[in-house]
């Protein structure tokens, strides 16, 4: 049971992992399968993970990019994730870390408002995906979203890493949609 | 997961309900109430058909009974047992949910409701059940506002009817005398309780007479007193929209959307009398010129249930008589109405008298009335379209409701509907800016992709630092993390938007005198917008290129956004001229696609004049000219002139040379490094150069390449422009003097 680093293992040779962390176990499972399908020239690892810290006592391979799943019309899916963000290293962020919110589009659902969700990505200074990943589709393209991340995290793109990712994908202090 | 069904009918029933022979005029119009029974219903086509039009036999009956009971004066009503009412009660909630209640009916309704015969709850009940079948007859809304100057009703009452007013207000038939009582209305913004559904429904109501200073000072005084309430914000801005002189404060520019329409409580209602008012018309009308009543191909029908169809509201009266020609319908009723109308020269002959539906959303699918709502350049018509089309985005968002996947096809039809009505107007609406604000942080990318797109190279010419936090900046975070197709779409709709923005700016600059643009911004200000939002693109390009690790497929989209961004002094005539990064310049100079290489060589070319016409013009009217281009902008074109002429025409790239030892280039078998990038040597270009030689000695084995040289270099070149590489061409022509080196 330790804090989870993001260096201390060396990389296996064109696999690249990543570890989804959250409280539903099912979506986690469905979004997993999806990023398997995907097309992509590195080999992907998918781990699933209902909180952090893992046991240390299993061999596992380094962790290139850590995913936190929150499901918007779950409270407890956020309190999870929030603990479980006290055993990771602070070093995952400098890119290789970001968040995922699923179900936001349901307004009528949500028992947490996204803007918590922008808010915790911000004090984490890592990026925030939207989308649902009930619904096949939007499931499928977010996977390919996640493994194109992940190559770059793993360091399988020439000439981008997860740093200068992580800077582009830095939002600009946008006004909260309530303004509009 | 699947909770939130709407409780709306499929697309398949309503294929059936609504077959042509039943879009007659027969059910549109019955003003009794006894009508209702002919009415088909449309939850029981499972049913067979006796049993099915038993039951509504029966359900007009009861219906009737009801009405009765409802219309008995009051002493007696109050008198009688609270059995009886509950019974009735239920047979007009049954009814009005399944089928709508006729005008008539709603008129009774409305008059029982407000006139306090009952208590609160029956009058509760009353208002929430009143959805009309079709149409709610003008009338009985003046009658019923009437009541509400008699004080019989309680608070809450009146507030639900406002709500319920705001609700259908698209399904009233006429509003001329409604805004007879504007003045009523506004003297109720006083009622604290009331004031932001008053505020609401004045909105959707005012005209531009009706703004008076007056009344501007009432609103500022309630401002000071209340604060900044969103829908006193909402009516200001409509003022200040009309006659902006009157209103000096300032309001936010981006707050698009003031009225939340989770508060609608007839929102499955109104979905289905809208999908009841198609019924009357099925074949969606196309977008077109010539005569409209062209059939459209075999089309599933459900695809257009959004889109209320066209019903000119004093189509009602005179249905019946479908043989009146055109003459008696302009002496009878003084105006057209709008089913009649279906070819452009009618609209010429008719647009004194024309009247716009009362639903405002039918518009979109008639291409003369497009027209017309053009050139008629009322405001209040154009903010009914806005007001209808944002609360209607809003509604049916796919990624705001459970995404099942019937849903998502009409929804992306829609979208196409409205991106049809954008480019046959050339004009983006306001409704899909402020949607897209909205809903693109939410996005996942996928749903709806190309339509999303298309809206977004619609979207009106803005202030760009504006718009970054709100669209690019979302845009931007799509563009990284997705696949190389997305971002090849992406760039394509931000060129479609840079020309969209073109083409409004320089039209507005020949219609109006520079000083005056309607946002207000001067013309260097636009121009620094146009220039931002080709230096974003720049940006995107080049790291997108370095994702993408110099794909040749994405640099074509580039090159193609560029051809646009090239041209802006020449092609659209405004003062601009913005150069491609360097990144970007480099990549396709060292391409190994001779197509990219012509592109490149053709943008270079077009870059060449507009800034040799910008310095000519220059020249000429230096007192008049404004804007003067940065010398940076030439000296930047200038070294990438030099670097391209160096390396493709005198063989010597790179001015301060290559820091390797001769040793060492020997070593590497490139001491020849100089010529390499030339028109033979290039590695694009290689191919074309080898098969020349061939072309000229079929039967050599080898093949020398540095034999081509003085005369034959001239023919080379004649074989490299019939090979269609016209951009080449045209930079040899224009750049090159090519006597000087031959």
């Amino acid at each position: 049971m330790s804090v989870l680093r993001p260096l201390d293992k060396l990389p296996g040779l064109n696999t690249a992992t990543v570890l989804l962390v959250g409280a539903d176990d099912a979506l986690l499972q469905r979004l997993a399968d999806s990023m398997l399908k995907t097309d992509c020239a590195s080999e992907l690892r998918v781990h699933l993970a209902r909180s952090l810290p893992l046991p240390s006592n299993v061999n596992r391979p380094r962790v290139d990019l850590l995913v936190f799943v929150i499901n918007l019309h779950s409270k407890y899916s956020l309190q999870s994730v929030e603990k479980s963000l006290h055993h990771v290293d602070a070093s995952f962020f400098l890119g290789k870390a970001c968040f995922l919110a699923t179900g936001a589009g349901r307004e009528n659902l949500c028992s947490v408002h996204r803007n918590t969700i922008v808010r915790l990505a911000r004090t984490y200074r890592s990026p925030v995906l939207f989308c649902d990943l009930e619904v096949e589709g939007s499931r499928a393209a977010m996977a390919q979203r996640l493994a194109r991340m992940l190559q770059i995290s793993a360091g399988h793109v020439p000439g981008v890493s997860a740093m200068s990712l992580l800077s582009l994908l830095r939002s600009s202090e946008s006004p909260s949609l309530e303004d509009l | 997961m699947h909770a939130v069904m709407m409780p709306q009918k499929t697309g398949k029933n309503y294929q059936a309900q609504n077959r042509p022979s039943q879009g007659s005029s027969s059910y549109q119009t019955n003003l009794s109430a006894c009508e209702v029974k002919q009415k088909p219903s449309d939850s029981k086509e499972n049913n067979p058909m006796q049993d099915d039009e038993h039951a509504d036999d029966q359900d007009g009956d009861v219906l009737q009974i009801a009405m009765e009971y409802f219309e008995k004066d009051p002493i007696r009503s109050l008198r009688s047992k609270d059995k009886i009412l509950e019974k009735h009660l239920i047979t007009v909630e049954n009814v009005a949910w399944k089928n709508g209640l006729a005008p008539e009916t709603i008129d009774i309704l409305l008059n029982v409701a407000l006139s306090g015969r009952f208590g609160n709850a029956v009058n509760t009940r009353i208002l929430k059940c009143l959805i009309p079948a079709t149409l709610i007859s003008e009338d009985s809304v003046v009658k019923a506002v009437s009541w509400l100057c008699v004080g019989k009703c309680s608070g809450s009452t009146k507030v639900l009817f406002y709500r319920w007013l705001i609700a259908m207000f698209d399904f009233i038939d006429h509003k001329e005398q409604i805004n007879l009582l504007y003045g009523f209305f506004f003297a109720s913004l006083q009622d604290d309780v009331l004031c932001p559904y008053v505020c609401h429904l004045l909105y959707l109501l005012t005209k531009k007479e009706n703004v008076k200073p007056f009344r501007v000072r009432k609103l500022l005084d309630l401002q000071a007193k209340m604060g900044m309430q969103p829908h006193l914000q909402a009516l200001l801005s409509v003022y200040k929209f009309f006659v902006p002189t009157l209103i000096s404060v300032s309001l936010p520019v981006r707050k698009k959307i003031y009225f939340k329409n989770s508060e609608n409580l007839w929102k499955t209602a109104l979905l289905a009398v809208r999908q009841r008012n198609q019924g009357l018309c099925p074949e969606p009308r196309k977008l077109m010129l010539g005569p409209a009543n062209i059939r459209p191909l075999k089309r599933k029908w459900n695809s257009h249930s959004i889109i209320p169809v066209l019903n000119s509201s004093s189509h009602t009266t005179e249905c019946g008589k479908k043989e009146m020609n055109l003459s008696e319908y302009l002496s009878s009723s003084g105006s057209l109405p709008l089913e009649q109308l279906q070819r452009f020269p009618q609209l010429l002959e008719n647009i004194h008298c024309l009247e716009l539906p009362s639903q405002m959303g039918s518009v979109l699918n008639n291409s003369l009335l497009l027209h017309y709502i053009n050139c008629i350049r009322d405001e209040s018509v154009l903010l009914r379209l806005y007001h209808w089309l944002s609360q209607t985005l809003q509604e049916e968002c796919v990624w705001y409701k459970v995404n099942n996947y019937e849903n998502g096809k009409e929804f992306a039809s829609f979208l196409d509907t409205i991106i049809r009505a954008e480019s046959f107007l050339h004009e983006g609406f306001y409704s899909c800016e402020a949607f897209l604000y909205k809903s693109l942080p939410l996005w996942d990318g996928f749903c709806c992709r190309s339509q999303v797109l298309q809206l977004v190279s619609w979207i009106p010419f803005n202030n760009f630092s504006e718009m970054k936090p709100l669209l690019f900046d979302h845009l931007a975070h799509l563009f990284f993390t997705s696949t190389i197709y997305f971002k090849c779409s992406i760039i394509e709709s931000l060129k479609e938007l840079l020309q969209n923005w073109l083409l409004w700016l320089s039209k507005d600059i020949h219609v109006k005198p520079v000083t005056d643009s309607p946002l207000d911004t001067s013309l260097c200000e636009s121009m620094n917008s146009v220039f931002k939002l080709v230096h974003y693109v720049g940006w995107l390009s080049t790291i997108g290129m370095r994702l993408e690790s110099n794909s040749t497929f994405l640099m074509h989209f580039i090159l193609d956004f560029f051809e646009t961004a090239c041209d802006i002094y020449l092609i659209y005539n405004l003062p601009l001229v913005v150069l491609f990064p360097r990144a970007i310049f480099y990549s396709a100079l060292f391409t190994l696609d001779a197509s990219i290489l012509n592109q490149l060589c053709y943008i270079m070319h077009r870059y060449h004049k507009n800034l040799t016409a910008a310095k000519k013009n220059e020249l000429i009217q230096k007192a008049k000219s404004k804007l003067s281009f940065s010398s940076k902008t030439y000296k930047e074109f200038n070294c990438c002139l030099t670097t391209m002429v160096g390396c493709l025409w005198t063989s010597k790239p790179f001015k301060k040379g290559i820091r390797f030892s001769p040793e060492t280039l020997e070593k590497l078998g490139v001491e020849e490094h100089k010529r390499s990038l030339n028109l033979v040597y290039h590695s694009s270009l290689l191919g074309y150069a080898v098969s020349f030689l061939l072309q000229e000695t079929p039967e050599e084995k080898t093949i020398n390449l540095s034999s081509i040289q003085g005369k034959k270099w001239n023919l080379y070149l004649d074989y490299l422009f019939s090979e269609e590489l016209q951009g080449l061409k045209l930079f040899i022509e224009s750049c090159i003097r090519r006597s000087s080196v031959s």
